[in-house]
Formats: C-alpha cells, sequence, structure tokens
C-alpha cells in the first residue's frame, strides 16, 4: 500500500464552512518569454504538454481551494476563453472560477492587488499565487497554520510559503533569489532581502532591532521562494494604502517589515514535504520540466493526473509514450530518459531524443536529435537537424539540416532553414504579414511592436546567424538594448541579470569573478543557526551601525541622506529646545524625519543625545555647571527613550563619542551621572557599555580621539568603582549615596578634564 | 460517455471521487474498494432503467471512468465487476427463479472443502419466497421492473460492504491455524489484514514476529508499533537484514496491493527481496489479503508502468541541490511478486494456491467486464 500522502480529512467539509478563496495573477509582468509570448499569454504556455495555467489550477484545486479569481492582462481574452473551455469551468468540478478583466494601465502585481481591493472580492483568508506555479504542497495546511497563527496574533496578516533547497539546485532561481530572516522558533520572517544574480549582492543588511530583539534567527539563502502567499484580507487594503507597492516581495514584504508604522507581521511556512516552484523565466521552464518528468510534483505527473488530461505510460527511465498509440516512433529511433512525447507524434528513423518534450502533432525527421529541448505543438523538425538547449515553439519549421543549440527560443508560426545555424541564444520571431495582427487590439503591447518591427528590420544586417533560404524569421536584437543603457541596475530585469534567468546559459564568466567570496558571504557561513555564527553575525551587524564602524561602504546616496537627516534632526531639536515643545512632539517630529531619510534608530539617539549634550551650557561654578546639566537633562533626557527604542547602552555609547569629539568632554561624567539619576540609564546599562571593546576606544584609530575615549571609559569605570563601594557600604548609608555619588563624580571629571579641540566625530 | 441516463447528482458523485482518485487522496486498496462501493451504492438507488441492460450500462460507465482515473488502484475495477456480477445474479433469480444461477455456483473451487461437508442449507435456501418472476421493459409501467429489482440489488450492494467491512476478520479467523507456538514470523510493511492476522493469531499463540522498515516509506515502523503494543514480541530490523535473518525465519507472511489472475501479486516495495530470499531458503511466503484485491490481470510480460511510481522525495530529499539534477531517482510503491514464489494465499473465501486464483476470478466475476 502507497504511504497514505494525503490527509485523510476531506478538505471539503472541513470544520470551518469558509470557502478557501485563491487569487491567480496570471500576468508574469515581464517579458522573460518573448518572443514566445508574443502572441499569448505565459500562462499558456504549455509545460509538459499541459498549460501552465492548468497545472496552477490542478495545484490549487489538490489543496482543496474552492473559489478561485483569476487576474487576466495581457491577452485576458485568450485567458478567459481557456478558462471557460477548461475542465475547471465544468459544472462538476467543485471549484467556482471567475475571471477578472484587469485594466491595461495593471503594470504590477501591486496594482492588481489594489484591483482586487477596489472590487472588494475576498472575504477571508486567501491563497495568492501566480498563474506558472506548479506545485503539489498542501496549502490548505498552510492556510490552516495561517488561521491558527491569526487567532492569537491579528498581526500576522501574511504566510509566504518557501521550499528549501540546496545550493546550485536547479529550480532555485540565480536571478532573483531572496535571503529571508526568521525566527526559527515561530518562523515569523523578520527581514527580507531581495537578491540578484547580477549585480552581486555581497553584504545582506539585518536591522540592528532584530538582532536585538531575538536570541535566535536564521538568515537562509537556500530556500526556493514559491510565491504561494497565504494573505489575509488586509493585505489588498495595505496595498491600497501604499500606492507605491509593486512588486509582493521587493516591495510589499520589504516595506511591512521595515516599516515602524504598521506594525504587522509576516511569517514564513518552511514546506518540508511536497514540491513547488514558479516558472519565472525559461532556466526555470527548464529545471521545473525536468522536475515534472522526475516526478517531484506527484501525483501530477504525465502518467496521472495530467492537466490537460493526457494519458501517458511510463516507460523505465521517466520515459513518458501517450497511451492511445497515437504516437508513430521508428524502430531505430532513441528515446533517451526523462522525455516525453506528445499524441499523434511521430520520431523517424535515427532520432536521437533526450531529456526532451515533444509536443502533440510533431513530426521529427530521420536523423535528427533532439536533448534538453523543448518543442510546442504541431512543429515539424526535417531532417539531420540538431536542437539542444532550445524552446520552440508551436507550428514551427525547421528545415533540414538546421541547428538550433543553446538557448534559443524560437517563436510560434516560424519557418527556418534548410541549413540554418542559430548562434547561441538567438530569439526568433515570425515576420508579419501586415494586417494580421489588426484584430488583436487588446494586445497591450502591439503598438511598442509595430515600432520594433522597423528597428529590427534595420537589425538583420548584421545577424551572424543563418538562418537558410526559406526562412520567414527575424531575429531580435542580442546584448543590453542600447537605448536603455541607463537602465537601472537595481532592477531585476537588467540584461545582464537576465542572462541567469536564461536557458542553457551557465554564466560562468559573471561568475568566475567573485564566485568564491559570494558563496561563502550569502550562502554557507549564513545558513547555520547555531548560536556560535549567530552572535557573530550579531556582532558585526551591530557594529556596522554603531557610529565607530565605517568599514562597510555604504552608498554614497545613503550616506547623503544621512547627513540631511543629521542636519534636519539638529534642526528640529533646536527648534524644539527654542521653542519648548512637549517631550512627545519632539519624539513624533524625530520618528517622522527617521521614516522620511531611512536612517537607523542609532542614528537618531546619536542626534539626541548630541544635541542634548550641545544644550548645556558651559560655564560657571561647578555647582552651578551641575544645576544646569541637571535640569536639562531633566527637561529633555526623557526624549532620548522616546524615539522609537529604548537601548540604554547605546546611549551612552553615543555619548561618549560625543562628549570625545566636541569641547564638553569635562561634562561626560557629570552628564552620565544626570542619566543615571533621571533613570535613563541604569546601573547595569553603565556596566554592560563599560564592558564593550568599543567603548574603550578599541575600534579607533590611536590618535586625539581615541585618548578622550578613553577618558571617558576611565570616568566610567570609577563610576563603577563607586558603585561598586556603595554596595558594600549600603547598609549603612540608604538613599543619599546616589547624589553624593553624582558629586563625586562631576568633581573628579572636571579635575580631570583637558578641554579638546574638536576633532571630527568618526565618520563613516 | 456520460448516457442521458445518468442524472446530474450521480455524474457529481462519480466525478468528485475519480478526482479524489487522481489526486491520490484516496489510496489504499480498501478505501478505494469502500468509496467505489459507496458511490455505485448511490448510483444504482437513483438510477432510473426499464431492463438489466440499461443498468448494467450505468454501472460500467460509471465505473469506467472511475478505472480510467486511476489504473493503479486495481481495487476500483474490482469492486465495479463484483457489484456487476452480483447485480446479474440478482437479476437471474429474480426472472427465473434461480435456476440458472444454481448450477453455476455448484462446483466452485472457493467451496471445494465445503462440499465435501455434510450440506445442511442448500435446498432449502432460494425455494422460500417464489414470487412472480419481474418483467422487463414493461410498456405500461417502465419503473416497475428497477421498483421491483431495487431492494435485492441494494441488499446485494450491502453484501459486497459487508464483506469488505468485516474483511479483516474473516481472513484471520483461521490465524491460528497457520502459526504455531515458538514460530519466528518475518513480514514487510504496514497491512491491515496482516496485523489484524498476527493479532489473531496471538490470542492463541506464542510467536515471535521479525518486522522489517520497509523503506522508503518505513511503514514497518508502524507495524512494529502496532504489533508490541498487542503483546506480540516484536523485532524491527532494517532491510538489508532480511536475507540474513531469512535461516531462521519459519514463515514469511506479506500483505498485497493486488492479487493478479495467474498468482502473482503486487504488494509493497521490498517484497520481492523478502520473497526471494526466503525462496532460497525454502521458508514457505504466505500472502494474506482480501478477496475484494482479485484483479483480472495476467501481467504476463511484466511492464515497467504497471507499478506504481511516487515521487522521489522519500528516497532523495529535494534540498540535494546537487545530485537532483544529476541523479533520476524512483520510488516505486510496489513490486511484482511472481507466483511461483508464492506458496499460499490466505483470503476471506479460505486458502488457495496461486494455480487456483484464476478459477476464483473467474467465479467472481463475469468475463464480458473484464474489460470495463
Amino acid at each position: 500500500m502507497p504511504p497514505k500522502q494525503s490527509n485523510p480529512k476531506d478538505p471539503l467539509i472541513s470544520d470551518d464552512d469558509e470557502v478557501l478563496q485563491a487569487v491567480i495573477l496570471s500576468d508574469s509582468f515581464n517579458k522573460r518569454f518573448r518572443p514566445l509570448t508574443r502572441r499569448k499569454p505565459r500562462c499558456l504556455l504549455p509545460i509538459c504538454n499541459a498549460p501552465l495555467l492548468d497545472w496552477t489550477l490542478e495545484s490549487l484545486a489538490l489543496a482543496g481551494v474552492q473559489e478561485i479569481f483569476v487576474i487576466c492582462r495581457s491577452y485576458a481574452t485568450q485567458v478567459k476563453a481557456a478558462l471557460s473551455k477548461s475542465k475547471w469551468s465544468a459544472p462538476n468540478s467543485g471549484i467556482k472560477i471567475t475571471p477578472i478583466m484587469t485594466a491595461k494601465e495593471t503594470f504590477s502585481p501591486g496594482d492588481a492587488m489594489r484591483d482586487i481591493y477596489t472590487r472588494g472580492l475576498l472575504t477571508s483568508d486567501f491563497v495568492l499565487v501566480y498563474g506558472d506555479l506548479v506545485s503539489n504542497i498542501r496549502i490548505d495546511d498552510v492556510v490552516r497554520v495561517h488561521k491558527e497563527r491569526r487567532k492569537a496574533n491579528k498581526d500576522a496578516i501574511m504566510t509566504m510559503v518557501v521550499k528549501e533547497a540546496g545550493i546550485g539546485h536547479r529550480t532555485r532561481s540565480r536571478g532573483e533569489s531572496s535571503v529571508f530572516v526568521l525566527d526559527p522558533e515561530t518562523s515569523e520572517c523578520l527581514h527580507y532581502e531581495p537578491v540578484m544574480g547580477y549585480p552581486r549582492k555581497s553584504v545582506a543588511r539585518i536591522p540592528r532591532e532584530v538582532v536585538a530583539a531575538h536570541p535566535r534567527i536564521e538568515i537562509r539563502n537556500d530556500l526556493i521562494d514559491c510565491q504561494i502567499d497565504v494573505c489575509s484580507v488586509e493585505v489588498p487594503s495595505l496595498f491600497q494604502d501604499n500606492f507605491d507597492y509593486g512588486d509582493i516581495r521587493r516591495d510589499f514584504v520589504h516595506g511591512v517589515l521595515t516599516s515602524d508604522l504598521l506594525m504587522k507581521n509576516i511569517h514564513c511556512y518552511i514546506a518540508k514535504e511536497g514540491y513547488a516552484a514558479r516558472v519565472q523565466d525559461t532556466r526555470s521552464y527548464d529545471s521545473v520540466s525536468k522536475d515534472i518528468l522526475s516526478r517531484w510534483t506527484f501525483p501530477m505527473v504525465p502518467d496521472n493526473n495530467h492537466p490537460a488530461d493526457h494519458a501517458y505510460e511510463h516507460i523505465r527511465g521517466n520515459k513518458y509514450i501517450p497511451k492511445d498509440n497515437s504516437v508513430v516512433l521508428a524502430r531505430t529511433c532513441k528515446i533517451g530518459p526523462k522525455s516525453l512525447i506528445g499524441p499523434s507524434s511521430s520520431c523517424s528513423e535515427d532520432t536521437t531524443i533526450s531529456s526532451s518534450v515533444i509536443g502533440a502533432n510533431c513530426v521529427i525527421g530521420p536523423r535528427s536529435t533532439i536533448s534538453n529541448a523543448y518543442i510546442f505543438d504541431n512543429t515539424v523538425i526535417g531532417a539531420d537537424c540538431v536542437i539542444d538547449r532550445s524552446i520552440v515553439g508551436s507550428n514551427v519549421q525547421v528545415k533540414d539540416g538546421s541547428r538550433i543549440e543553446q538557448g534559443c527560443l524560437v517563436g510560434d508560426g516560424v519557418v527556418v532553414g534548410p541549413g540554418a545555424v542559430l548562434m547561441p541564444f538567438e530569439r526568433l520571431m515570425k515576420k508579419d504579414d501586415e494586417g494580421e495582427d489588426a484584430n488583436e487590439g487588446d494586445d497591450e503591447d502591439e503598438d511598442e511592436e509595430d515600432s520594433d518591427e522597423e528597428d529590427l528590420e534595420e537589425y538583420q544586417k548584421n545577424v551572424k546567424s543563418v538562418l537558410g533560404k526559406d526562412a520567414n524569421a527575424l531575429v531580435w536584437p542580442r546584448g543590453p538594448p542600447e537605448d536603455e543603457d541607463d537602465e537601472d541596475e537595481e532592477n531585476v530585469e537588467n540584461f545582464t541579470n537576465q542572462r541567469f534567468m536564461r536557458l542553457g546559459d551557465d554564466h560562468s564568466d559573471l561568475n568566475s569573478d567573485s564566485s568564491a567570496d559570494s558563496s561563502t558571504d550569502n550562502s554557507d557561513s549564513d545558513s547555520d543557526s547555531d548560536t556560535e555564527s549567530v552572535t557573530s553575525v550579531a556582532t558585526s551587524t551591530s557594529a556596522s551601525h554603531v557610529p565607530t564602524t565605517p568599514t562597510i561602504a555604504v552608498p554614497s546616496s545613503a550616506a547623503v541622506a544621512e547627513y540631511e537627516f543629521r542636519v534636519e534632526a539638529k534642526q528640529s531639536l533646536e527648534r524644539a529646545f527654542a521653542e519648548g515643545h512637549s517631550v512627545d512632539n519632539a519624539a513624533v517630529e524625530l520618528k517622522t524625519l527617521r521614516m522620511a531619510s531611512n536612517v537607523p534608530l542609532s542614528r537618531v539617539r546619536e542626534a539626541v543625545v548630541g544635541a542634548i549634550v550641545e544644550r548645556i551650557k558651559i560655564g560657571g561654578e561647578v555647582a552651578e555647571q551641575r544645576k544646569e546639566i541637571a535640569s536639562v537633562v531633566s527637561r529633555w533626557g526623557e526624549l532620548i527613550n522616546k524615539i522609537g527604542g529604548v537601548d540604554a547602552v547605546e546611549t551612552i555609547a553615543a555619548l561618549q563619542f560625543h562628549c570625545a569629539g566636541s569641547d564638553r568632554l569635562p561634562l561626560f561624567g557629570q552628564i552620565l551621572a544626570a542619566l543615571y539619576q533621571e533613570d535613563i540609564v541604569e546601573e547595569e546599562d553603565i556596566r554592560a557599555w563599560h564592558a564593550l571593546p568599543a567603548s574603550e576606544g578599541a575600534e579607533v584609530l590611536p590618535g586625539l580621539e581615541a585618548d578622550n575615549i578613553k577618558k571617558c571609559w576611565a570616568v566610567g569605570e570609577r563610576m563603577i568603582q563607586q558603585f561598586d563601594e556603595q554596595e558594600s557600604s549600603e547598609e549603612e548609608d540608604g538613599g543619599e549615596t546616589d547624589e553624593g555619588e553624582g558629586t563625586t563624580e562631576g568633581e573628579g571629571t572636571t579635575e580631570e578634564g583637558t578641554t579638546e579641540d574638536e576633532s571630527e566625530e568618526d565618520s563613516d | 460517455m456520460g448516457p442521458e441516463v445518468h442524472s446530474a447528482s450521480t455524474q457529481r458523485l462519480v466525478d468528485n471521487l475519480s478526482a479524489k482518485l487522481r489526486r491520490r487522496q484516496i489510496v489504499g486498496s480498501r478505501a478505494a474498494a469502500l468509496e467505489t462501493l459507496l458511490v455505485l451504492r448511490q448510483i444504482v438507488s437513483k438510477a432510473r432503467f426499464s431492463n438489466i441492460d440499461q443498468l448494467v450500462e450505468i454501472i460500467r460507465n460509471a465505473g469506467r471512468q472511475l478505472v480510467e482515473a486511476q489504473p493503479k488502484e486495481h481495487t476500483v475495477g474490482n469492486t465495479v465487476r463484483k457489484v456487476l456480477h452480483h447485480i446479474r445474479e440478482e437479476y437471474n433469480t429474480a426472472t427465473n427463479g434461480g435456476a440458472l444461477a444454481q448450477p453455476r455456483s455448484a462446483f466452485s473451487i472457493a467451496k471445494f472443502l465445503v462440499q465435501g461437508q455434510p450440506r445442511q442449507q442448500n435446498v432449502a435456501l432460494k425455494s422460500s419466497d417464489n414470487k412472480q418472476p419481474l418483467k422487463e421493459n414493461d410498456a405500461d409501467d417502465p419503473d416497475s421492473f428497477a421498483k421491483g429489482l431495487k431492494p435485492v440489488l441494494m441488499e446485494a450492494i450491502q453484501d459486497v460492504l459487508d464483506e469488505l467491512e468485516t474483511v479483516y476478520d474473516n481472513v484471520s479467523k483461521n490465524a491460528k491455524d497457520h502459526i504455531h507456538s515458538d514460530e519466528i514470523i518475518l513480514t514487510l510493511g504496514m497491512s491491515r489484514t496482516v496485523e489484524a492476522f498476527l493479532k489473531s493469531a496471538a490470542h492463541h499463540r506464542n510467536y515471535t514476529v521479525i518486522v522489517a522498515e520497509t523503506g522508503p516509506s518505513y511503514s514497518g515502523h508502524d507495524m512494529g508499533k502496532a504489533l508490541s503494543s498487542s503483546g506480540i514480541s516484536t523485532f524491527l530490523v532494517p532491510d538489508s537484514s532480511i536475507f540474513a535473518l531469512m535461516s531462521r525465519v519459519n514463515k514469511v507472511i506479506i500483505g498485497a496491493h493486488a492479487i493478479l489472475a495467474n498468482g502473482g501479486i503486487f504488494a509493497v516495495s521490498g517484497s520481492l527481496l523478502a520473497a526471494t530470499a526466503a525462496r532460497e531458503h525454502s521458508t514457505p511466503i504466505v500472502v494474506c489479503a482480501g478477496q475484494f484485491k482479485f484483479t483480472p490481470l495476467w501481467n504476463l510480460y511484466h511492464e515497467y508502468g504497471a507499478l506504481d511510481f511516487g515521487d522521489p522525495s522519500n528516497v532523495l530529499g529535494f534540498e540535494e541541490g546537487d545530485l537532483v539534477d544529476k541523479v533520476d531517482v524512483v520510488n516505486p510503491y510496489y513490486d511484482y511478486v511472481r507466483p511461483e514464489l508464492i506458496d499460499v494465499f490466505i483470503t476471506n473465501y479460505g486458502d488457495h494456491p496461486p494455480s487456483s486464483i484464476y478459477r476464483l476470478i473467474k467465479e467472481t466475476y463475469d468475463d464480458e467486464d473484464i474489460e470495463l
């Protein structure tokens, strides 16, 4: 008996009567499959001879989803027609499918979510997937976990399904992956960073608060992001509120996690069992096809539950041949492992097919070799052809003796050959007869297409590929488009990054320069979760935000923003001091400022501490001076803890470094004492600060400033000595000691203090 | 496929079940048989027909759809065939007063042993109520045939259902005759039939069971727990030591997924290993299974795809990125065990050698239903 892989509970009669809803974004919002997607949407491209959308629908049906909204944008009419024809629309399918035609102005998943919100379709927690998903994960389990969590915590708005995959896994996207920082106990996602293949990322910045708030964190770069999200109803409304959210991961998840105002949580569900992957580029088209043929997607495999209802027979070596005997295989043809041949196709003598998918009604001519290639329906391949690591569209004719190798994409209806030789990564599309596409009015890319046409004609002159005399094809330009030279490198769709998503591209030239350090940076060391490595990460990250360490190169824009912030914060505080604002108002103002310029909390703290220290007037008698300090600290000291987080140790450090660089060095001890009296810092905090190596000036280059830092540290040491003494003599004198402490301390500093000229505060 | 006689509600039932079978939400031969039977009962109770051929056609259509949805669960087809067989039998008794049905079962192999014993009930059984034969294709009242026949049909289906529900007890009722004290029994995987059989024997005998882990599903773990919790002295051993232990084993008892007409079986993967090892040591191999697993399939040229292949994740984790790309892993659920390797079948219809299975199948199902 096979192991029971499904839970016996019928999802249709689960205890809660709520209908499980799902939203499919059938548009991919990018153009990675072009020119294959010139005449039809990506979600209708066949993978293993069934449209991608059908795989997605079957995946959702497997998970017990009862109501599905399909958001259609490009080629919406085609998607709608395909949906109405599919078996899912049959009354007995148990699933209700509603196509939603969204406006052409929907340019990103975020726009689609806003559209969903305005239509008000969703009534409860829903599953959000893309129309190119292949999965057999029990999504209903994820939904159950999500709902349980929601009962305890209303702010857990989203659960992302991720799948563990090792380094270099074929199904894990190189061009578009991510670093997840997780709490291993609650599986809360604490931080998210998108990672691209190019420009290569070698540093992941983890906010200090994350490390501080969680004793254990996992930093993982080995997860396949299946982009199956179980969302609460407020997710669309969050998109509505934040009109600039475009991508769900890069904008929404990142935005929610870094926001201090939303206070929402996002969790991850690391799927232990099951398979899920998106066909997001030609490279993953290849790997997902292979996964299906190797039966990872069981029970959705060609010989069982094939979404297009083809019946295939499984033959040793994961070969699949239609059961209905419609395929003609010549006696001498060789079908290698991991191959799928569609119904009514024929293979002539001495053809060799391996790791490939042949569509329905295809004809493969004698002595042709097809390996790692994907050939769609109704295509004719002539004699002596070689097709390798390429995708050939439907109704294509490849005439005798042609070679299509390494990453070529041949669009629908193209004729090449005889004797065509395509360069690697060539992309061909059919030359349009005029008027043919005029009726495709709803094709949003049409106008753009037309303007391109002439450029393309122009481009044909310097094409190196030989297309053959019968060809009707246009070759697409290769390389980065010239007119978009200034293209934003941060964009995932930049040309070099696209190469990581290209079928058959091993991008060895991109890897060679920095492969060694990247693997250690991102994957190896960080994926460990034992406490030891976490602490090392923690120290390094905290160090990066404490003002002492400018070692990590900050992009210049960030530096500018920080400088601006410092100036603005200073002005804001001066205003507050001058006009006598309440502490709360000043705090709100600072918070807003912090949001605006996106600086870490520690910077705000430095600014506040600095401003307060500068506020104190120097001069006068010792007693007068002390009074001045006390009044300022008691009036404004509270602000330090109101800026959005309490970290007394950092406060002391900030005070130390500020004093070390300013003429108020002599006041350090007195201010510290005042803070102590105002309960802004505690004895333990002083000890903790004192214990830090940075406080001793360990990380500053020797010089005047280092001396000052050491002086401050010495003051702190004396203060701690006094604490110790006080502890031993506590029984004799009770509450009075505090004040006495302050006095002696203050005197100590003034004596010792020598006014220094201001050395620049160590900057980054 | 669906003729007009199919009502929408029964079609929905069939669609629903076939979807579940396709998606492997119903797995296991008994579960599949039970679900099929429940659907067939609904279909018969709702069907409208005026002669037997129409009814048979309705059931065949539904059955064909279910079998096509999941050809690897053989019990689905078996149940359909069995129901058809019963329906025809009931029809014959109802129309001809049982004259036709009687001689067919007179020399049944299933009752071979019983026939040697003094007969008590053979004569009195059928003649009790000799009511008027039913009339087919009654023009005045087209439903009269259905109305007359349905109660007996429902009864017949109920009999099949009862048989399914009591299958474990009936298989294991003679367990103590097969297992003797101080024997060492080897078994594989988790089979409810074998579990019931061994537990029943444990009431009378004191013996030891060796359970192989049965990778990659490791269902042997469950079996070991179940047996030891009912007080049987149980050892759980890795699959690799089956051969080494075989010399000490008195008997190998395994379950089956399907029993084929040639006497071979589809059984949990690893069974072929155990059976071959047992043959090497001339250890008897006993297969415990319900009669509903009899499948009219010969499997003469054992085809690769006849077995069921699951996803490789039990064998090789998906996270092993490098290997996934380079190694093709197969994870067959079942082994085909040839009839030569099997000594005896213990079913709820008695004990049989592999060579007589074809005859039992011929008696259980009608020939015209073998191709649904």
